[in-house]
């Protein structure tokens, strides 16, 4: 049974009693301790920024070509924090509950209350840095609702609250480099973990441009590499994110936990044909306003603004009165996948349903028009104020929506479906960040740690920024006060010599296959298997024969991918090889994982076990643990099981009805 | 659709680059750009020919990393929209395509249509940030920020650093990259006490890395995929005159 | 940072080229001004009077020098920042966007500047250098002593249609440079402000851009006309 080492005592007194008895560095020592943090997002900026201010020696990696690019930058939404500026209720304790509740009951609840604990200082470090929120008239920040809440607790910047979070990260990480206490190495990918005597203690990383192996040392690893969504190829994530430097740190000793936990978004724009490389979210904050349906009728061929109100199907404001539109994502998901699936899917694929604004459009008229005193203006010149209204809040959406589709959402229903977005699990951590290697820690979208199975919007940056700006930089030191007298290891060292070795050998493995099919035409083929059999829906048949393929298909990518050009030269091809050989087993392990867990719960849906409702039943009795995989050689994985304890929420049915 | 391309290949900074002919059928209408990219090189690679590389990542117009010079225009024809975002639809049956990389001294190539941008980070190192330490702020709402200034330096915020200003502008200046996050820092009581010095540091460093200077001919606010505006230019012309001429050093 | 700092970098030689521009600006007005009492029905009184005084007025001639010196430093400074400009760019585009994102003369600052530098030269060694150095007829007008009659050369010079035309050319380029040159120093001192926009806007295009200009060409135009 592994142990999270989350401190003894009441709730509410947990972080606070750690961070007061926590060991500390002192300043001189800290200037001879070396962190090595992978990715540049949310977490790995803000967890380089913050340890480089406490005086930490620390090197920033990332793939992109600036640290500016991490995927958080395209983050939407917004981030929540118990601030409880509206006056509507919210605490500490509300975030808390809601966020486990949210999890469906596979959460950690020490975690979870320290996220919510430190999610209002994150507003205020990011104000500070100058990140433009949006604001009220009277110049203080303004709140919106977002899906699984019932309070106004999210703070946002338009539709990019997450490239403003991360550009807010970023400047504090140029900073540091700047002032010579981060160096910086962009476009280079970390391609192993070099362990020394059982401790994390360096990297071998790619200089992508020039194609060669470098070895960096430190006296810990930083793992923000971010989640692993495109193993299923289409995805809300970019192109480039990857789980290879978490793939890696697994394979070196850290544990992974609950892969198969995975988030489908519902909002995201329907495939458009074969050529599709990535699908693209459109924010949950439209569900604020607008409103999801289907046509009552199977297949049916009407456009949808011939389709009368009455012979429409509002199915969440049907089935979930209490949260209507703005149920969790998990749950919106499986409704529109149902409800498709029964054939009242929309448009020529017919695996989409309709997001409509014309309500919204009337509704934000009509109040527009009585602010003018214009009560009495005809109808279309209310439908003319409301898309003004409507454009205003989420006018970089609507045409973003029109650029991608050749439509216009201002006059015809949007048509959306669920798409994947999030990967709840991660490298399992425990109450410090750390791994189950000493001195290898895992931040962000790639911990397992905070979202359980199911993660609410607006969390998501919530959790990338504790874990960099408040975490971290308290529990690294419990570590790094024992390695004061470390010094640095020469490069030379055997365990750096064996590593290289060996990532050296995966690169001339892969180089000298020559087969003959693109990588892409893996990545497409394990996509499918991912989205089919472990995707919205899962059962134990689809499971097993998902486990079979994805091992054939790993096979064949071994005997048959072809990489055109070199190995010492920029080579996208070779980068997304490497990425997609960690795919092949990543997705086995996840398979195994869902197999394994007999229950339906948040984003994991086992078909087997559901209510008669159709909703997501779960097994508390024999799946109330954290599943944490060993990596045992190829295919070869040990189950660990951490408890879940509940000592305040009691896990029931989740009710958004 | 059938359309010609003409891209530029260049293997890498040190050699020397030229345009290669693609003839590409079956492109849908529905594509992006990039996809037809990737329906271009997968039918390289399956030749057992090199992919032409390219920047690209989030492919949802907000990370920056895309960066092709479409028929003479940065990010192609359509108005306010990145490369990524750019749809087949843009384009007719038989058109001809040419496709370069951002020009600019300050922009090496990497590698045909790849370019080497750090020279953006290097400008922000010098000042673009508020020196805030983590722990170190008082709560968001104690410092009430006039709407109109919060939304002209969100407006400046939403700069994607993706060079398209450089690319546009005869002189590859990057004063519309720079006038931003000046202008964000400027707009906001956050930023004031160190705007003095964050504007000359920043200028300097801009010039240092060889882009060219501001003729005020609009080409790049013209081109900025998401519509930074100059008057952030001006701006930071005003803060750099007040800096110049109040500092003591 | 110290003044040679400030002034060397790209937004300083800007500032010294938008300050001498704005002070030609300034000029030319006061130019046109004295020039249209050519087209004068009077023989050439007002504008003779005005040109001695011009031509040995201390104070004046003190402006006329600096004027020459700060057409010197607008060329030389703007020149040293398209060297710079060039080079920010050694590999051109094979395709560019014409005037889909500018406007021509917004980008051919420099050109319009060299035409109209030449112009100017010859325009001073025609009638500066005449009126300083050369041997004009003199004339007096109400017993007052004899001054040079410049009138007199200028109907002459512009009895030839290519000088007119010359000078017709060397107008359009003016107004083109200032077009854009008027609003792009606004620009550059930090003057952009929604409210003033318009304004600014105005007295480059109307004022500067258009109005100056055709002041100046209509003089030779008529002139020559006249004496068909």
């Amino acid at each position: 049974m592994l142990n999270a080492k989350i401190p003894a005592g009441p709730l509410e007194t947990k972080w606070s009693k750690y961070k007061s008895t926590v060991k500390l560095v002192n300043p001189a020592n800290k200037r001879k301790l070396e962190v090595i943090v992978i990715g540049t997002g949310l977490a790995g900026a803000s967890a380089a920024a913050s340890l480089a201010e406490l005086g930490y020696k620390v090197k920033a990696f990332c793939f992109q070509d600036s640290a500016r690019r991490a995927h958080s930058i395209a983050a939407q939404g917004g981030i929540n924090a118990a601030k409880n500026y509206q006056n509507d209720g919210d605490s500490v304790f509300r975030l808390f509950y809601d966020t486990v509740k949210g999890g469906d009951y596979r959460a950690r609840e020490g975690n979870v209350y320290r996220l919510a604990e430190v999610s209002a200082a994150i507003i205020d470090q990011c104000v500070a840095q100058g990140v433009p929120f949006a604001r009220e008239y009277g110049g203080l920040l303004s709140n919106r609702s977002f899906g699984g809440t019932q309070v106004q607790r999210t703070f946002y910047a338009a539709g990019q609250t997450g490239q403003q979070l991360l550009l807010g990260a970023y400047s504090a990480l140029q900073r540091q480099v700047a002032l010579g206490n981060v160096k910086m190495y962009s476009r280079h990918e970390m391609l192993d973990v070099v362990k020394v005597d059982g401790k994390a203690r360096g990297i071998i990383a790619r200089d992508l441009v020039t194609g060669k192996l470098e070895r960096h040392f430190g006296h810990s690893v930083l793992i923000c590499s971010g989640g692993y969504g495109n193993v299923f190829f289409l995805s809300t994530n970019a192109m480039g994110s990857n789980v290879t430097a978490a793939w890696k740190a697994h394979k070196a000793g850290a544990f992974f936990g609950n892969p198969c936990f995975t988030q489908i978004h519902p909002t995201c724009i329907p495939v458009s044909g074969d050529h599709q490389s990535k699908l693209t979210l459109m924010s949950e904050s439209l569900r604020n306003d607008g409103r999801i349906w289907v046509p009552k009728k199977q297949n049916d061929n009407r456009k949808p603004t011939d389709i009368p109100e009455e012979e429409r199907d509002y199915y969440l404001e049907r089935r979930y009165p209490a949260f209507g539109n703005l149920v969790p994502r998990d749950v919106a998901s499986r409704a529109a996948k149902e409800r498709c699936d029964a054939g009242y899917g929309v448009g020529a694929s017919r695996m989409a349903v309709y997001l409509d604004y014309a309500d919204a459009i009337v509704r934000y008229g009509t109040i527009e028009a009585s602010k003018r005193g214009e009560d009495n203006a005809p109808k279309e010149e209310i439908i003319a104020m409301g898309k003004g209204v409507v454009a205003e809040k989420y006018g970089n959406l609507f045409d973003m929506y029109a650029k991608i589709t050749g439509e216009n959402p201002y006059e015809t229903p949007m048509r959306i479906y669920p798409a994947v977005h999030y990967t709840m699990g991660g490298l399992w951590v425990d109450y410090e960040l750390m791994t189950t290697v000493p001195g290898l820690y895992a931040l962000g979208e790639a911990n397992f740690s905070d979202h359980g199975a199911n993660r609410l919007g607006a969390s998501a940056l919530m959790q990338g920024l504790a874990d960099g700006y408040f975490v971290i930089p308290y529990t690294i030191g419990n570590y790094l006060a024992d390695e004061i007298h470390t010094k640095p290891i020469p490069l030379d060292h055997p365990a750096f010599v064996e590593s290289e070795k060996k990532v050296q050998g995966q690169l001339d493995t892969l180089m000298n296959i020559r087969g003959k099919h693109s990588v892409d035409h893996f990545h497409k083929a394990l996509g499918k298997i991912m989205w089919d059999k472990c995707g919205m829906a899962r059962n134990e048949q689809g499971l097993k024969e998902a486990i079979n393929e994805i091992r054939a298909l790993k096979e064949e990518f071994w005997k048959d991918v072809r990489i055109p050009g070199g190995q010492h030269e920029f080579n996208p091809e070779l980068e997304k090889a490497g990425r997609v050989a960690d795919f092949l087993e990543l997705g086995e392990l996840m398979c195994m994982d869902a197999l394994m867990r007999r229950e339906s719960c948040g984003g994991h849906f086992r078909e087997e076990s559901q209510t008669e409702e159709g909703e997501a039943k779960r097994n508390d009795e024999n799946f109330s643990f954290v599943a944490a995989w060993e990596y045992k050689g190829p295919g070869n994985f040990d189950l660990h099981k951490e408890e879940l304890n509940f000592e305040i929420v009691h896990p029931t049915q989740r009710s958004y009805k | 659709m059938k359309l010609t391309l003409k891209i530029w290949r260049q293997q890498n900074n040190q050699a020397k680059g030229h345009f290669e002919t693609f003839e590409v059928s079956d492109v849908s209408k529905d594509m992006s750009f990039l996809e037809m990219f990737d329906v271009l090189n997968e039918r390289l690679i399956n030749e057992g020919k090199e992919p032409i590389a390219f920047d690209h990542d989030c492919r949802e117009g907000i990370c920056g990393a895309c960066s092709m010079y479409i028929n003479g225009r940065a990010h192609g024809p359509w108005h306010e929209t990145t490369t990524c975002q750019l749809h087949m639809r843009a384009y007719n049956d038989g058109d001809t395509i040419v496709v370069e990389p951002w020009r600019a001294s300050a922009f090496p190539v990497i590698k045909d249509l790849t370019v080497d941008r750090s020279a953006f980070d290097r400008i922000i190192q010098a000042g673009g940030y508020i020196s805030v330490n983590t722990g170190n702020a008082v709560d968001a709402n104690a410092i009430p920020i006039d709407k109109t200034d919060a939304d002209h330096a969100f407006a400046a915020a939403a700069c994607i650093g993706c060079g398209a200003c450089v690319a546009a502008c005869k002189n590859s200046s990057a004063m519309l990259f720079t006038s931003a996050k000046v202008s964000q820092l400027a707009l906001l009581p956050q930023g004031d006490p160190e705007r003095k010095q964050r504007a000359m540091d920043m200028v300097a460093q801009m010039d240092k890395e060889g882009f060219g200077s501001c003729t005020n001919t609009g080409a790049c606010e013209a081109e900025c995929p998401k519509g930074i505006s100059l008057a952030n230019i001006a701006r930071l012309n005003r803060e750099f005159i007040a800096a110049g001429f109040s500092s003591e050093a | 940072m110290k003044w040679s700092q400030f002034f060397n970098t790209s937004i300083g030689k800007k500032l010294l080229v938008g300050a001498t521009g704005l002070f030609l600006c300034s000029f030319v007005i006061v130019h046109l001004a004295g020039n249209l009492s050519l087209l004068k029905e009077d023989n050439g009184e007002a504008f003779n009077i005005y040109a001695a005084f011009m031509g040995h007025n201390g104070l004046i001639q003190f402006i006329a020098w600096g004027l020459k010196i700060v057409i010197l430093l607008h060329a030389i400074i703007a020149i040293q920042l398209t060297i710079r400009n060039r080079a920010a760019r050694p590999v051109k585009y094979a395709v560019r966007p014409g005037n889909k994102t500018s406007s021509w003369y917004s980008r051919q600052m420099a050109v319009m500047g060299s035409i109209l530098f030449i112009f100017i030269v010859i325009h001073l060694s025609q009638f500066w250098w005449a009126m300083h150095y050369g041997d004009l007829n003199t004339v007096s007008y109400n017993g007052a002593a004899p001054i040079g009659n410049l009138y007199e050369a200028v109907w002459f010079a512009f009895k030839e249609l290519w000088i007119v035309a010359l000078y017709v050319i060397g107008m359009i380029a003016l107004s083109f440079h200032l077009i854009h040159g008027f609003k792009s120093a606004c620009q550059t001192f930090g003057l952009n402000h929604k409210k003033y926009n318009g304004i600014l806007h105005f007295i480059g295009v109307w004022i500067f851009g258009i109005l100056i200009p055709v002041g100046f060409a209509v003089i030779p135009v008529v002139i020559y006309i006249k004496q068909i």
